[in-house]
Formats: C-alpha cells, sequence, structure tokens
C-alpha cells in the first residue's frame, strides 16, 4: 500500500507541476498588451459586460433603467450596499 | 511503533477504507473547485482590468441634463485645456446601438483619426492596416463577438445602422479587432468620429465625454473643484471611482460565493463531526480495538490527524488543479457569464492566469482547521473512553 500511496503523492506533484508549468510559461504580454492597444485607442476600459440594453455597459458612465421598474438597480450594481 | 510500521498502518487504512474516504474526498475537492474557480476568475479579471486603467485619463468630464448624461459641447476642450496642470485633452464619442430584432447591443464608438495619436494607436493594434483604404469610404472594425453575431445574421460584408433620422447607413466590416482584446472589445464597434455621429445623430460640435490626464497627483482635488466652478452642469468621474466600482463589483460577486462557501464548509463539517460521533459508528470500533491492543491517546490521535491530513491535501490539491484547468484552459465555461454576464453577445475571452497565493493558503487554512477539528474532537472522545466500552 506504501506503492499506491507514493504513485498517489507522485500523480499530485505531477498535476501540481503542469499548473506551475502552465502558470510560469503564459505569455502575458500579448493579451496586456493588446488591451492596452484598446484602450490607448478608444479610451474605453470597462470590461464588455454582456448586459440587456437597459443595464450600463460601461460601468459608472451609464445609467441604469429598467422598463417595469425604473428606480430598481441592477443587482450587481449593489450601489445600497458598497458606498460610491 | 517505528516510523516505518506507523507509515505502513496509515496507507492501510487510507487504500483498504477508500470507499469510506472517497465520499469525503469528492465533496472536498467540489468545495474547494469551485471556490478556487470563483477566486481565480475574479482575480484575472480584475488584475488584467487594473492594468488596463493604466492607459484611461485621469477624469472624464460629461454634461449633465436633468440629472442624466447628455451630449458634451466640444467648446468645453478649450476651456479644460486653459486649466493649469491638464494634459492629453481628448473627445470620446461612443454609445450603445440597439439591435432590436434580436435585443442585442453593440458599442459603437468612433475615433478621430486625423489624430496621429490614434492612427499610431490603430496601427499598433492591428499590424499590416491600410489606413488609407480604411478611411475612403464607410468602414468599421469590429469585436470578435460582434463579427460572430453579424455573421449569424447574415451580415458577411456589411451592416446597415438605423439612424435616429430615420434614414439608413451601411457601413463595411474592414477588419476584426485581436481576440485578445475579447475582455474590453468583444461588442466593440470602431469607426471614424464622423461616422460614429451621424449614427448616433450628433451634431458636429457636440461628443459624449471628454477624458485628461493630471500627472500630478497632489493637484487632483483642486482641478476637481476648478471644473465646477468653470461649468454647472458637469459630472466629473475621477480614475479612482472607476478602480473602486471594479473592486466593489467583483468583489461582491466573488463574496456570494464565499458566503455559500461558508454555509456548505459548516454543513459539510456538521456531517462529518455526526459521522465519527455516531454510537455505532466504525470508528468507535476501530479506536476502540487500537486502545485495546495497546495505542496510546497520543497515537491514536497522531493515526487520525495524520490520515486526514491526506484527506485534506489531496482534495485540496485536486480542487485547486482542476479550477486551474477550468478557468485558465478551457476559459471557465458557465461561470464566467456570472462575471462578464450573458444577456447580450457571447463573448469568447481567455483569462491571463492570476493566482493570489494568499488567498489560497487561506482556503487550505480555513478548510484544514475545521476539518480536523471535525474528525479529531470526536476521535478524542471516543479514545479517552475505556476500550471496552467504546466497541460496544
Amino acid at each position: 500500500m506504501t506503492r499506491a500511496f507514493l504513485t498517489l503523492v507522485a500523480l499530485l506533484m505531477l498535476l501540481t507541476g503542469v499548473v506551475v508549468g502552465h502558470y510560469w510559461l503564459y505569455d502575458r504580454a500579448t493579451p496586456l498588451k493588446r488591451l492596452g492597444q484598446i484602450a490607448a485607442l478608444t479610451q474605453i476600459v470597462s470590461p464588455a459586460l454582456s448586459v440587456t440594453h437597459a443595464e450600463p455597459r460601461v460601468l459608472l458612465y451609464e445609467a441604469a433603467s429598467n422598463p417595469a421598474y425604473p428606480q430598481l438597480q441592477p443587482i450587481n450594481r449593489m450601489d445600497f450596499v458598497y458606498e460610491q | 511503533m517505528s516510523n516505518n510500521a506507523f507509515f505502513h498502518l496509515l496507507t492501510l487504512l487510507l487504500f483498504k477504507q477508500r470507499s469510506k474516504h472517497i465520499g469525503a474526498v469528492l465533496i472536498s475537492v467540489i468545495i474547494i473547485f469551485l471556490l478556487s474557480a470563483v477566486l481565480f476568475l475574479s482575480s484575472s479579471i480584475q488584475h488584467t482590468l487594473y492594468e488596463i486603467l493604466k492607459k484611461q485619463g485621469d477624469f472624464t468630464v460629461t454634461r449633465i441634463q436633468a440629472g442624466k448624461p447628455a451630449n458634451t459641447p466640444t467648446d468645453w476642450i478649450n476651456k479644460i485645456l486653459e486649466i493649469e496642470g491638464v494634459t492629453d485633452v481628448a473627445p470620446r464619442v461612443y454609445g450603445r446601438y440597439f439591435f432590436a430584432p434580436r435585443e442585442n447591443s453593440f458599442l459603437v464608438v468612433g475615433i478621430d483619426f486625423f489624430d496621429p495619436q490614434n492612427t499610431q494607436n490603430l496601427q499598433r493594434l492591428i499590424e499590416g492596416i491600410d489606413l488609407k483604404r480604411f478611411l475612403l469610404g464607410d468602414n468599421m472594425i469590429v469585436g470578435e463577438g460582434v463579427k460572430k453575431f453579424l455573421q449569424s445574421h447574415y451580415f458577411t460584408k456589411d451592416f446597415t445602422f438605423k439612424m435616429p433620422s430615420g434614414d439608413f447607413k451601411k457601413v463595411d466590416i474592414y477588419q476584426t479587432l485581436p481576440k485578445e482584446s475579447n475582455l474590453i472589445a468583444n461588442d466593440m464597434i470602431v469607426m471614424p468620429i464622423h461616422l460614429a455621429r451621424e449614427i448616433f445623430g450628433l451634431d458636429e460640435n457636440e461628443v459624449t465625454d471628454i477624458t485628461f490626464n493630471v500627472p500630478n497627483k497632489a493637484e487632483w482635488d483642486n482641478i476637481v473643484t476648478k471644473l465646477h466652478l468653470l461649468f454647472y452642469d458637469v459630472r466629473v468621474i475621477e480614475k479612482r471611482e472607476i478602480k473602486k466600482a471594479y473592486r466593489n463589483l467583483y468583489n461582491y460577486k466573488g463574496g456570494l460565493f464565499l458566503i455559500l462557501y461558508l454555509i456548505t464548509l459548516v454543513t459539510f463539517m456538521l456531517i462529518l463531526y455526526q459521522r465519527y460521533a455516531m454510537v455505532y459508528s466504525t470508528e468507535r470500533k476501530e479506536i476502540g480495538i487500537l486502545r485495546a491492543v495497546g495505542w496510546s491517546i497520543k497515537d491514536v490521535l497522531k493515526l487520525k490527524l495524520y490520515e486526514n491530513l491526506v484527506i485534506v491535501t489531496v482534495s485540496f490539491v485536486l480542487g485547486v488543479v482542476l479550477a486551474y484547468f477550468y478557468v485558465f484552459i478551457l476559459g471557465a465555461p458557465l461561470l464566467k457569464n456570472i462575471f462578464l454576464g450573458g444577456a447580450n453577445l457571447a463573448n469568447d475571452v481567455a483569462f491571463v492566469p492570476v493566482i493570489e497565493f494568499g488567498i489560497l493558503s487561506s482556503i487550505f487554512l480555513f478548510y484544514t482547521v475545521p476539518f480536523l477539528a471535525a474528525v479529531l474532537i470526536p476521535a478524542w472522545k471516543i479514545a479517552v473512553t475505556p476500550p471496552k466500552e467504546a466497541m460496544l
């Protein structure tokens, strides 16, 4: 059973190694560079939130509105919880 | 007992009674996987957004009418330029175009390509773009999500915008924005500023808002006061407010999962405690036998500690590794919709791996301590009772 245990440990170490390898070797520069370039061009840094037309797409710049309840804030805003 | 014999017994217990442990491992893996996946996703988006935020102007100024953002006059640009310490004043024209038949919307951004800085930025973003050809006709560059959406609706070469006047404007799809920019540009349409103005019905002397920088941070509060003295119908948004908004948005969503995690964790620990504390449980008999053959309380607790430490460690490693693969290799299908939404265009984002080791170690600690307590406390209670009573 000791051998089985050691095999399990080796397997877990291998999995951790794969994760660590991917983490260190991942090319972070290209996506950050591209995102920086589009932000520099458009001056828009808000994430592309896939929201309905009534919800704000560009955070802080657009007012939210709900046709049914005009005063109801979308739940992800939570302005009533966090101080602006 | 020698260490080798102890280790042998420990592995024997772990593998011979694997059906007993497999349930605990499975539940632990699911709980750790879900929490780690949410935290990985939240950290990755926040980290990336903070990096990009450096590119945005320090201040954004927009005109307010009846409490709502209104179009800002272009003559504000010159007035802002006159303020001491202000640099890089740039107008922005953008807005959402609603595609009524499918209830989807695109973010249309107008760029002033007569500004050499903007043409340089576009050439850096799309290498080899023929700017002359692009500016010659009515052309636009679309984000990946927009392109897929338009193609699926048979707009393969161009798209016809309906303008506020009721007229139609056909604009050719010139190129697609790089896939790496999907996090902010998935639903974006970039076009020359005059075209965007036409589509939104803006006058020549109107923009959506104005951005600018103030390199000296000590001047920031002073600049806000000056702007409020200069314009009475103005709303000033600072970069630090945007940063705070992002932090709140993603902390709130991550926090929701943390609450769910705590509820699940407490429930699971109660189940574990109950399993060990049961009067006729196999654990009770097992500890009774060990005590009967001469094991001390310390030895029994040591065995239980190591046995469960192995279970927790295996579960933690498996949970975290699975979460990493799910978020950073598979792109977090389903879960990403909680953070990026799923009501408009589908967004295929590759998340930049960000691991906050402090959070990971906290998860390990907050999982291990209650887990071990839920097992060791009843085990100790059994171990201190006489073996004869324990095995009854």
